[in-house]
């Protein structure tokens, strides 16, 4: 099973730390325990989303804000740049 | 107890873990001569540089200054400068002279390649003789400036080599050294938590500024960071944004007090932890570490960067299982058994602290070896 590690209990994000199949049941390890059913095939490494996650929301991973949701994320969804925005150095949208 | 290493005892009080004789190109057109030189003279590193023929202003006094802090470098002996005509090579001269070290030039004009080197193949072997009588001693670990890094990293970098050099970090803090912190853009979402290890509100303002300096500058350009910071294989190693980078790079600084905020390539004034303002990417940020005096580098990596500094042995430290897999040549400390069997980074800092010990002492790294090395020295301006 494609074990997960989640750095705080506020996090709604946790790390993959073996690739995941879709389908596959993951086993959260870390701050919070459990299972999440992996939604779509995910690479060692990259994150999934453990808790639902509005469009706009921050991201937490470390109980830090890494950035905001793009669109809305569901539990067991790949969670990176094609749903994940940062929100700092973004010349590109003239905000500072 | 890895309390003391063996190293080189030089003439400014300093301490060497290496006992090369440098030759230093003083500018671009030199660094055939120099190269020629190396390849003539065992116990020889050639530091060569790209530019600062048509620098000025500040942009060149950070190249000269830069140069000359590979020539003070503890872990150099002795300097054989190669310049192209003796006013530029005055000025790197004049800067490493106060260290009492053996120091010896050459210039292109007036004797021509051939001549130059000949000269300058006479003058290295001289000083490679004269450094090779000198012996190790006991030195304390306090007598030690390491410079941390990180470098292709991935999610794996924040959870284990990054906290390993961190431990590390601290013990050598607690034993009196020093450590310094870099790559200014690696900041960005991370920078109120360091912020508030400053000593005092000056080094903390100090250091918040250099940080949204460099966020404005970005910005002002108009442009997107992302895909140069996180880089393209910072993406696919699971990297998602800049301040997830960011959480993750600090890690390596460890737990300790920020005691003050450096310029490119500038030494600390006193020991303990430090943070440089300096570009990220690796081989001008290491340039910057040689310059600064930090005779051992760490440097960790996910998914893989194999480069290290001329002048300071750089420590490669990885906890990713597919790169130490892949690019095991390249690796010198292991640390995935933090995500493959639970271990603590406390305890593999520990391990890291005493092998760090063994590096100072003559053991050597990968980068070394095979020669994985090179020298940048960052640009501030554009050449006239």
């Amino acid at each position: 099973m494609p074990r997960a590690i989640v750095l705080d209990r506020g996090d709604n994000v946790a790390t993959l730390i073996d690739a995941g199949g879709a389908g596959e049941a993951c086993l959260l390890q870390g701050e919070t325990g459990g299972e999440v059913l992996l939604r779509e095939a995910v690479p060692f490494g990259h994150k999934i989303c453990i808790r639902a996650t509005a469009a706009g929301a921050e991201i937490l991973k470390y109980g830090q804000v890494i950035g905001r949701a793009a669109r809305a994320l569901a539990v067991g969804e790949h969670a990176h740049i094609h749903n994940i925005e940062s929100a700092r150095g973004r010349g590109d949208r003239k905000e500072s | 107890m890895a309390a003391t290493f063996l190293g080189y005892p030089r003439a400014d009080g300093s301490v060497g873990v290496r006992n090369q004789v440098a030759v230093i190109s003083i500018m671009d057109n030199c660094n055939p001569v120099t190269r020629a030189i190396c390849q003539a003279v065992d116990g020889t590193i050639a530091v060569t540089t790209l530019f600062v023929r048509g620098q000025y202003g500040h942009d060149l006094e950070v190249a000269f200054n830069t140069l000359a802090g590979m020539g003070r470098n503890p872990n150099v002996a002795a300097v054989l400068l190669v310049g192209l005509e003796e006013g530029t090579t005055e000025e790197v001269a004049r800067r490493i002279r106060p260290t009492g070290k053996p120091l010896e030039a050459i210039n292109l004009q007036p004797h021509g390649t051939i001549n130059a080197v000949a000269e300058g193949t006479r003058r290295a072997m001289k000083l490679v003789i004269a450094a090779s009588s000198l012996r190790r001693v006991s030195t304390p670990m306090s007598a030690l400036t390491v410079g941390v890094e990180c470098g292709g990293s991935d999610t794996t970098s924040g959870l284990t080599c990054n906290p390993t050099i961190g431990a590390m970090s601290d013990r050598l803090i607690d034993d009196g050294g020093s450590v310094i912190i870099s790559e200014t853009s690696e900041f960005l979402g991370a920078e109120h938590l360091f912020a508030a290890r400053a000593v005092d509100a000056t080094v903390s303002k100090a250091f918040v500024d250099a940080v949204l300096r460099l966020e404005k500058e970005a910005v002002s350009r108009g442009m997107d960071i992302r895909g140069t910071n996180p880089t393209q294989d910072n993406i696919r190693g699971g990297l998602t944004t800049i301040e997830e980078k960011a959480l993750g790079a600090m890690a390596k600084a460890g737990t300790r007090p920020l005691s003050s905020v450096l310029t490119y390539g500038e030494a600390p004034a006193k020991k303990g932890l430090h943070f440089m303002d300096a570009p990220a990417p690796a081989v001008e940020n290491l340039t910057a570490f040689a310059a600064a005096g930090c005779q051992l580098i760490f440097f960790g990596t996910g998914v893989g960067n194999p480069i290290g500094n001329m002048v300071v042995p750089t420590v490669k430290v990885c906890g990713n299982v597919n790169t130490l897999r892949t690019m095991a040549d390249n690796i010198d400390f292991d640390a995935s058994s933090i995500l493959e069997a639970g271990a603590k980074a406390s305890a593999l800092g520990d391990g890291l602290y005493e092998y760090a010990a063994a590096v100072a002492s003559g053991t050597r790294t990968s980068s070394e070896v095979l020669d994985v090395r090179e020298t940048a020295i960052s640009r501030f301006a554009p050449t006239i």
